[in-house]
């Protein structure tokens, strides 16, 4: 009976010393209540006060998370339910930048602005999500994988239903939540499953690799299955994609750039975690590794041929965004043990372009009122800045040089390639030819918007008025669209900062 | 006696009555109660093989956390049902299909 007794003050004192290893977390918390109290109380003195909260909690997270790159765990702490290493430590910075650029792009949005709920609550809303992000990346055991991903769906309906202005806003988070919820319900039945196989609950312990070795194949592949559509759900690959065009349609803008790329990019980071936990021979990973196998390159094809015929300019980004997970999923699956520089880079690039490319949708959208690519028809003209930009950051998404998003590509077919050759798989192969295909069909759907803004002229019916708008988010984008020139053009400045 | 596989059993019998209720799609309650159902049967799962975790107790402290977990995703998700009712007037997600492929 030793070992079941309770020892207060040891198990005190290893959260104790685990607690360092979340300092971002804490900082996050703190903002968190603090933004909550400054949204009853101090609002009504400063109407910013909750965004400034806001902000300086998710640059306080950034920097501890750059600090602690100094000196990463090389365990699990708290009870081995997180490990936050070096890999979780950069992407929780990607993670609070792609948080910071939302916020500061709700402030810019004149629907948000002018709705009688404020917007306080909302910034309380992202610190959580900020938080259940953190953790998804670091989480190393399934409950707090669980608690993580419930943290950010939650979270997220809430952010897509906050305005509730018109119906279609309504519609798209019903949507979400009763998808959602379903998705993570039948993710807990398969957890339910593991853990009865294994008895355990942390992924990458020792017990858990044994007791899945050891049951029947058709028995894990089954909860493995059921597991992979709550994780599914988050990253939306196929066959579990068929909510997010519907979904990054109908919520506000800003709403959907975040959507669009924070969780996926935890959710990435979070695969990468659970592929990568258990030895690459074993019977489980060979059938994890094949089942996404095959969704990454049904992913990859569906995405980017549906967005061919799309006609409104978020729904062809969502598209997009899920051919992008599709090659993430290739660089994840390509991705060797230890070696994350090109994952992170890719990463790195996707936030920076995705949040640029809707934010600056969304901007177009409250200056001129366009959300279909027909309506784009001679904005060129219009809005001059914005279009150049937007060119800058399709150029990018496409992969075309001389822009991030070409050294990123670049660099995940190398990688995808050397893997085929110390391996002869010959799904990396089947990879790297679809991965090739469908950069070229991307081609054809991102050129519309700069051949509609640059070369067709606008219908005689169309209103020629532009609302007055403040041009910060614009020099944002600006900036954003010249990080993918500079990181194209020199790539080593992010790497070395990876290496 | 009642073993492991009677539990076994009747959680998978009210996740596939939950599955069920989803699929149906008559009512969004009625998909959130089906939800319910599901993760009901997981937790049952969970608990019915906590009883052979004795040093960690896992499964009964994830019961725990999903039971508070299904009730937070369940209040926002009425909150949002209550926001659809009032732009169209019915909760039949065959109804509301404003949003779709062209």
């Amino acid at each position: 009976m030793q070992a079941t007794q309770f020892h207060i003050t040891s198990l005190l004192d290893q959260v104790i010393s685990g607690l360092p290893g979340l300092l971002p977390e804490l900082v996050l918390i703190a903002a968190f209540v603090l933004s909550i109290f400054s949204g009853v109380f101090v609002d009504r003195l400063w109407r910013h006060s909750t965004l400034a909260v806001a902000l300086l909690g998710m640059i306080a997270a950034a920097v501890c998370s750059g600090l602690e790159l100094r000196t990463p765990a090389a365990e699990n702490l708290l009870f081995g339910t997180v490990l936050p290493d070096a890999f979780a430590g950069y992407i929780r910075i990607f993670i609070a930048a792609a948080c910071i650029l939302f916020a500061l792009s709700i402030v810019a949005n004149p629907d948000f602005t002018a709705h009688r709920k404020k917007t306080a609550d909302l910034y309380s809303v992202l610190i959580a999500v900020h938080i259940g992000l953190n953790l998804m990346v670091m989480a190393t055991h399934w409950l707090m994988l669980f608690v993580a991903i419930e943290l950010v769906s939650i979270g997220s309906y809430i952010m897509v239903g906050y305005l509730a202005k018109e119906a279609r806003q309504t519609e798209a988070a019903m949507k979400y939540a009763l998808f959602g919820a379903v998705c993570s319900a039948v993710m807990l039945y398969g957890l339910s499953l593991l853990y009865g196989f294994t008895g355990s609950l942390e992924f990458t312990a020792q017990p858990f690799i044994d007791g899945l070795t050891a049951t029947p194949p058709l028995l894990t592949t089954l909860a493995l299955l059921l597991v992979f559509t709550g994780i599914g759900f988050k990253l939306s690959f196929v066959p579990f994609h068929f909510w997010s065009p519907d979904v990054y349609q109908g919520a506000p803008t800003p709403v959907t750039a975040f959507l669009s790329t924070a969780p996926k990019i935890a959710g990435m980071a979070m695969l990468v975690r659970i592929l990568y936990a258990w030895p690459e021979s074993s019977a489980p990973a060979q059938s994890l590794h094949t089942m996404l196998l095959v969704a990454a390159i049904a992913t990859m094809l569906l995405g980017n041929l549906a967005a061919l015929r799309q006609a409104n300019v978020k729904r062809m980004m969502a598209y997009s965004s899920i051919g992008h997970t599709g090659f993430l999923m290739m660089a994840a699956l390509a991705y060797s043990a230890g070696d994350y520089t090109v994952l992170l880079f890719y990463l790195a690039v996707y936030t920076i372009m995705n949040m640029g490319v809707f934010m600056l949708a969304d901007h177009i959208e409250s200056r001129t009122g366009a959300t279909d690519l027909a309506a784009y028809n001679g904005l060129g003209k219009r809005v001059p800045l914005a279009m150049v930009c937007f060119v800058i950051l399709v150029i990018s998404l496409t992969g075309i040089p001389p822009t991030a998003g070409f050294v990123s590509k670049l660099l995940i077919f190398s990688v995808v390639f050397e893997r085929w050759q110390a391996t002869g798989n010959p799904g990396m192969i089947g990879l790297l030819i679809v991965g090739a295909l469908t950069t070229v069909i991307s081609l054809f759907y991102y050129f519309k918007v700069p051949l509609n803004a640059f070369l067709k002229k606008p219908d005689a019916d169309q209103t020629m008025e532009t609302a007055p708008l403040s041009g910060g988010l614009l020099w944002l984008i600006v900036i954003l669209s010249g990080a993918t020139l500079v990181f194209g053009i020199f790539p080593q400045w992010l790497t070395n900062w990876f290496g | 006696m009642i073993t492991l596989t009677h539990f076994l059993v009747v959680s998978a019998c009210i996740f596939a009555a939950g599955m069920y209720a989803v699929l149906a799609r008559r009512n969004a309650i009625m998909v959130l109660v089906g939800i319910e159902l599901i993760i009901n049967a997981a937790i049952l799962n969970l608990v019915a093989f906590g009883r052979y975790d004795s040093t960690h107790y896992g499964g009964q402290v994830f019961a725990v956390f999903a039971i508070v977990l299904a009730a937070a995703g369940v209040a926002v998700a009425l909150a949002i049902i209550l926001n659809v009712y009032q732009h169209y007037k019915t909760i039949n997600p065959e109804d509301i299909r404003d949003l779709k492929e062209k």
